[in-house]
């Protein structure tokens, strides 16, 4: 297979440790040429790109990063299985690329060390020498070259140093025999390995040496699944026996791998690199001195935060607008080329706010993005997660979970999808579970609605800038964060106990952003929300519309409506027609007096729609939380995607649909005049205002979210455990609300 | 030999020993945190930020693994 011909494209494989610059180099290399997605079955990403060298084609396959090939997760095994050819969706491995820290080369070599034991033609790209350079480190490259026995290039991906280099270097390895490194294990080990190959074969698997080793090793039984229970007893207790020789000749498993491993580093790096025995203060250690400590690095963490959700907010907010008035025009297209009918309301309630659902949200999402790959890709993010340990370590997650939860604030899929740095599987699913608690954008437009028309604008504590209105809305999101806390301790106190594992965390050094890498960044995590949240949140707005729509029969409308529009719409014909002074008048007046019509008739339909009989339906359960038939309804229809309940409100309470939306006076308005059926009673008090918001704050209303935990958990459990547990405390939360409301007015 | 923590802010050590259960102590050691490698502590408290290998790492102490130094003068 080495001696590839040029027709045949190489496979290369990229692997290295995390923050080594892998992807800046898989970029540098396969430029905008590349291909996402996922193994089945496991959360792991699967990026391929493709480039070509010198008339050869070679796909490049981007291996997740880590410290070690020492599989303990099936997610950790992929790695191994590409590397090994034993997968069908990935082509046989052709040439491994290593990426290392060059101010590192101790840690890093362990993962080389591995690497080199695939036995496939290797080359090593020597990363990040401006920072071994500032640090002191000396590397003598060609002494290294010769001692591995294989390419050495060096690099600077960030700056796309070296690339041309490595790139003929990868095409010239491709012909070349693999690398065939002696063994860092000792004698007795090796053996060891030799006697399980043999027993292998005798039981006709053929496993490759590499896994018969982590066999070997693995005492924590990860790689069971590898064998056949009952078929491979035999080898099974082969690998016992073996691991009883190895104790008692002083090489046990696994403690043996780390201690040949890195003994055979320090033996490849003897005399080829070297560091100054006193560490030299470097630009980053004195940024550190502020970002870390106790109570600069905090206020300067609070800072950060708010200047990136206000400028999230501000930036977004244009754009957001635009998108509303493109959809507005969209519905006018629509409304202009189809009749009036089942259609016409498809295209306009369902398609088009469908999909406008989704892409309001897209600018905000973007630009969360856009500030985290900032932080990401210039090392405060890593800071961040150290400072929020301290506050994290209490409920017993660490901070790990910190960017996980702050990309939720913007929406929860890409939160949970975040959530996969978490190594601990239970503090990741903890993370996960609670993920969708944090106010996400879609829940901004119910918070502004309710404030904006049933929270006095009063100052608090007698502060002109502190007031009650911007106080609410910190409230709801701060309500969303306690809850998350609570539940947390509850889940990690009940049934996702355990002790919190040790947290230990690169800080990378700081480094100036790239442009490139954090648009790439941006880009590639924006569309991925848009492919996994546009397509199902689209499906389940036209579920709803059609709900919402059905069985629309003109028996449903009351004859008088009727009689009035038909009545109203020979006037405005008449008027049309007439050429009396007034005219003009009052046919302004008419077709005022139809619109308002049009809009009762709406009302009418919906109310005796499938959704209106559930809204009706449901409506002694929810009026202990001071809403009506009409909010149960909105509520109703919102659990698919949160943010339909604005849409919903106003059709519910006959305002016509082009006057709909948060910022609009007059849904507040209708909000504000609405009555409770056959009584003068207004719906809407404060309290009841409250407990919406509070329901909405709480409640796993996002049918993307719960898919998304579902591939994430690989398991319906969960999503139905976040969905009942968040549904729950949304209606004791909002009934809590609205009685206490109620009854302190009331005193 | 005293538990990491222990070292105070501009201190270095040589790691003795680890100790805690398998996997912890082995995720530590591919970490590069492994008997006979060379640490210093940057900044105290938990979590603690200490250098290994010239690089700043964050650490914060469990009751799952236990980090004995042997302070050098």
């Amino acid at each position: 297979m080495s001696h590839s011909t040029s027709s045949k494209t190489i496979t290369v494989a990229l692997i290295g440790n995390p923050n080594t610059g892998k992807s800046t180099l898989f970029n540098a290399l396969s430029g905008a040429r590349q291909q996402v997605g996922n193994y089945p079955g496991v959360t792991v990403e699967k990026k391929q790109g493709r480039l070509r060298i010198d008339q050869q084609d070679f796909t490049l396959v981007d291996l997740p990063g880590s410290y070690s090939l020492a599989p303990r997760s099936p997610d950790e095994m992929i790695s191994v299985d590409v590397l090994l050819g034993r997968r069908d969706d990935v082509a046989p491995i052709d040439v491994i690329l290593c990426i290392v820290d060059s101010s590192n080369l101790e840690r890093n070599l362990y993962l080389v060390s591995q690497v080199l034991e695939f036995e496939r033609p290797t080359v090593l790209a020597l990363n990040m020498q401006d920072v071994a350079r500032e640090k002191g480190v000396l590397i003598d490259v060609e002494a290294l070259r010769n001692r591995l026995q294989i390419p050495v290039v060096e690099i600077q991906a960030n700056r796309g140093k070296g690339i041309e280099a490595l790139k003929q270097t990868l095409a010239q390895a491709a012909h070349q025999e693999p690398a065939r490194p002696e063994s860092p294990f000792p004698e007795a080990f090796q053996e060891e390995v030799a006697f399980l190959e043999r027993v292998a074969r005798e039981h006709s698997r053929d496993l490759p040496r590499y896994l018969v080793e982590r066999l070997l090793l693995d005492t924590g039984g990860y790689l069971e699944p590898i064998l056949d229970r009952d078929v491979d007893q035999g080898i099974h207790e082969a690998i016992q026996e073996a691991r009883t020789r190895l104790q008692k000749a002083g090489c046990p498993a696994p403690g043996v791998e780390a201690m040949a491993r890195y003994g055979w580093v320090s033996k490849m790096l003897d005399g080829v690199a070297s560091r100054p025995s006193i560490h030299r203060t470097t630009w980053s250690d004195r940024i550190d001195k502020v970002l870390t400590h106790w109570a600069w690095g905090t206020i300067a963490f609070v800072l950060v935060m708010l200047a990136m959700f206000q400028s999230v907010f501000y930036i977004a907010e244009p754009a957001s607008f635009m998108i509303e008035k493109l959809n507005g025009w969209l519905a006018g297209v629509a409304e202009s080329v189809t009749a009036e009918g089942a259609l016409r309301s498809l295209l306009v309630n369902g398609v088009i706010e469908g999909v406008g659902g989704v892409l309001v949200f897209l600018p905000q999402i973007f630009m969360l993005f856009f500030f985290i790959a900032i932080l990401e890709d210039c090392g405060y993010m890593a800071r961040a997660a150290y400072l929020m340990d301290r506050v994290m370590s209490r409920v017993g997650l660490s901070g790990k979970s910190f960017i996980p939860l702050l990309s939720s604030f913007a929406c929860a899929i890409p939160g949970v999808m975040a959530a996969r740095v978490i190594e601990n599987p239970r503090d990741r699913l903890v993370t996960i579970l609670v993920a969708p608690l944090m106010s996400c954008s879609a829940r901004l437009p119910v918070y502004t609605l309710m404030i904006a028309a049933f929270i006095p604008d009063i100052p608090l504590f007698g502060l002109r800038f502190f007031r009650l209105p911007g106080a609410t809305m910190f409230g709801m999101y701060f309500l969303g964060i306690a809850t998350a806390v609570v539940v947390v301790f509850i889940l990690k106190k009940t049934i996702l106990p355990g002790q919190a594992p040790p947290f230990v965390m690169e800080l990378p050094t700081y480094k100036l952003p790239s442009a490139r890498m954090v648009l790439h960044r941006m880009l590639d995590r924006g569309f991925a929300f848009v492919r996994r949240a546009g397509t199902l949140i689209f499906a389940v707005t036209v579920v709803v519309w059609a709900i919402a729509y059905f069985p629309h029969h003109e028996s449903q409308i009351s004859p008088g409506l009727l009689a009035k529009r038909s009545e109203l719409q020979h006037r405005i014909e008449s008027l049309e027609n007439s050429d009396a002074p007034s005219a003009e008048t009052l046919l302004a007046l008419a077709a005022k007096e139809k619109s308002a019509v049009e809009a009762k008739i709406a009302g009418e339909y919906l109310k005796t729609s499938y959704l209106g009989a559930a809204g009706q339906f449901i409506e002694p359960a929810v009026k202990p939380l001071g809403w009506d038939w009409r909010i149960g309804c909105a509520t109703i229809a919102s659990f698919p995607a949160r943010e339909v309940v604005i849409a919903t409100l106003g059709v519910i309470y006959n305002l016509g649909e082009d006057e709909t939306d948060a910022e609009s006076t007059s849904l507040q308005q209708t909000l504000r005049d609405a009555k409770w059926d056959g009584s003068d009673r207004p719906v809407f008090t404060i309290p009841t205002a409250l407990s919406v918001m509070v329901f909405f704050a709480l409640c796993a209303q996002c049918a993307a979210t719960l898919a998304t935990i579902r591939r994430e958990t690989n398991s319906y459990r969960w999503p139905i455990f976040t969905f009942v547990y968040m549904t729950s405390l949304a209606y004791l939360g909002s009934l809590a609300t609205f009685q206490i409301g109620t009854w302190w007015l009331a005193g | 030999m005293i538990p990491l923590q222990l070292l105070t802010a501009g201190a270095s050590g040589r790691v003795t020993q680890l100790m805690g259960g398998v996997e912890e102590v082995r995720r530590m050691e591919e970490l590069g945190l492994r008997a006979g490698a060379a640490v210093e502590m940057v900044q105290g408290g938990n979590p603690c930020i200490i250098r290994l290998a010239g690089n700043k790492v964050c650490f914060r102490r469990t009751d799952a693994l236990h980090v004995l130094v042997e302070e050098s003068q």
